[in-house]
């Protein structure tokens, strides 16, 4: 059973993150942009931050709370380093650290990334997702990740989905989360007539 | 004279986007608003010619914020631009009396089109 979860949840983290890599490179005007295949991992949550790099590492984080059809929490988390290089490749501009223009370029990088992640989900399904405003966090890991799960329905277990990128000879890596909630993720399985997962 | 313009973003990096590709194309941008009730209040007292419009934003979303513009002026030129692109909302921003949806990421080819479009 929890082979057929992960599966069904890598084979939607694959579409969604296709899309959201997809706009990604959109938005960094078609710059070339590889998309390493994701890795998905089912991942007892107190382990999931180590999974990301460890707790101690300073990441920039945005997430979201779904609502509509489909409830749920949503994030990209990334290495500083990271979003530093997308930024620079985003504005042009080599930034040592991140100012308020800098915070706000992420932040909308990051929502637009997970939205069409939800589009393509939305559109696969027929179910609406509405994404809120999304809240951005710098800080380490660990608390980065409690902030993601504040209020999330997670019990024990969450899917990470690892998704690495390059633009021009430059590697950036990303973790792209999808928590839905426990009975609209057994809604949307339903609907591939997946029945109980 | 150059038609104006009113941004409704709720960040600052998309609201300076939208202003590069607007003025650079012979716009004037006369204002810019960072949530729905911003929005409604500048429109209010700029009476742009047209308005870009986020939805997801905090304070009053973008589909409620079209709705009051259009009870103050029913003409009201409204172009979203979102990143939200599900059908329903794209549907219920269009009902609201949006005259086009602009899904984000957009190139600003795209955005002038649309300016063009809306504006004439």
């Amino acid at each position: 059973m929890k082979e057929a979860r992960l599966d069904f949840l890598r084979e939607l983290a694959n579409i969604g993150t296709g899309h959201a890599t997809t706009a990604l490179s959109q938005m960094l005007n078609g710059r070339l942009f590889q998309l390493v295949v994701p890795d998905a991992q089912m991942l007892p949550f107190t382990e999931a931050a180590e999974y990301m790099g460890g707790a101690e590492q300073v990441v920039v984080g945005i997430f979201i709370v779904i609502s509509g059809d489909v409830k749920g929490h949503m994030a990209f988390l990334q290495p500083l380093e990271s979003a530093l290089v997308l930024l620079r490749l985003l504005t042009g501009i080599e930034q040592p650290e991140l100012d308020e223009l800098g915070r706000s370029a992420l932040q909308e990088l990051g929502n637009i990334m997970v939205t069409s992640y939800l589009n393509a989900l939305s559109t696969m399904t027929n179910l609406l997702m509405v994404p809120s405003v999304p809240g951005l966090a710098i800080d380490m890991a660990g608390a980065v990740w409690e902030s993601v799960l504040a209020g999330a329905q997670v019990t024990d277990e969450v899917t990470v989905i690892r998704t690495r990128f390059s633009a021009d000879g430059e590697d950036i890596e990303g973790h792209i989360l999808f928590l839905p909630d426990h009975e609209d993720f057994e809604k949307v399985a339903r609907l591939f007539g997946l029945g109980e997962l | 004279m150059a038609k104006t313009v009113l941004i409704t973003d709720d960040t600052a990096f998309m609201r300076m986007t939208l202003r590069n590709v607007i003025e650079k194309n012979g716009y004037q941008v006369v204002g810019e608003a960072s949530d729905g009730e911003e929005a409604v209040a500048l429109y209010q007292e700029l009476q742009p010619d047209m308005v870009t419009m986020d939805i997801t934003m905090p304070k009053m979303d973008g589909i409620t914020a079209i709705k009051e513009i259009m009870k103050i002026d029913p003409k009201a030129r409204i172009i979203v631009c979102s990143a939200m692109g599900q059908k329903p909302m794209v549907l219920e921003a269009l009902s609201a009396g949006a005259k086009d949806f602009l899904v984000k990421p957009f190139d600003a080819e795209r955005v002038v089109e649309s300016l063009r479009k809306i504006g004439s």
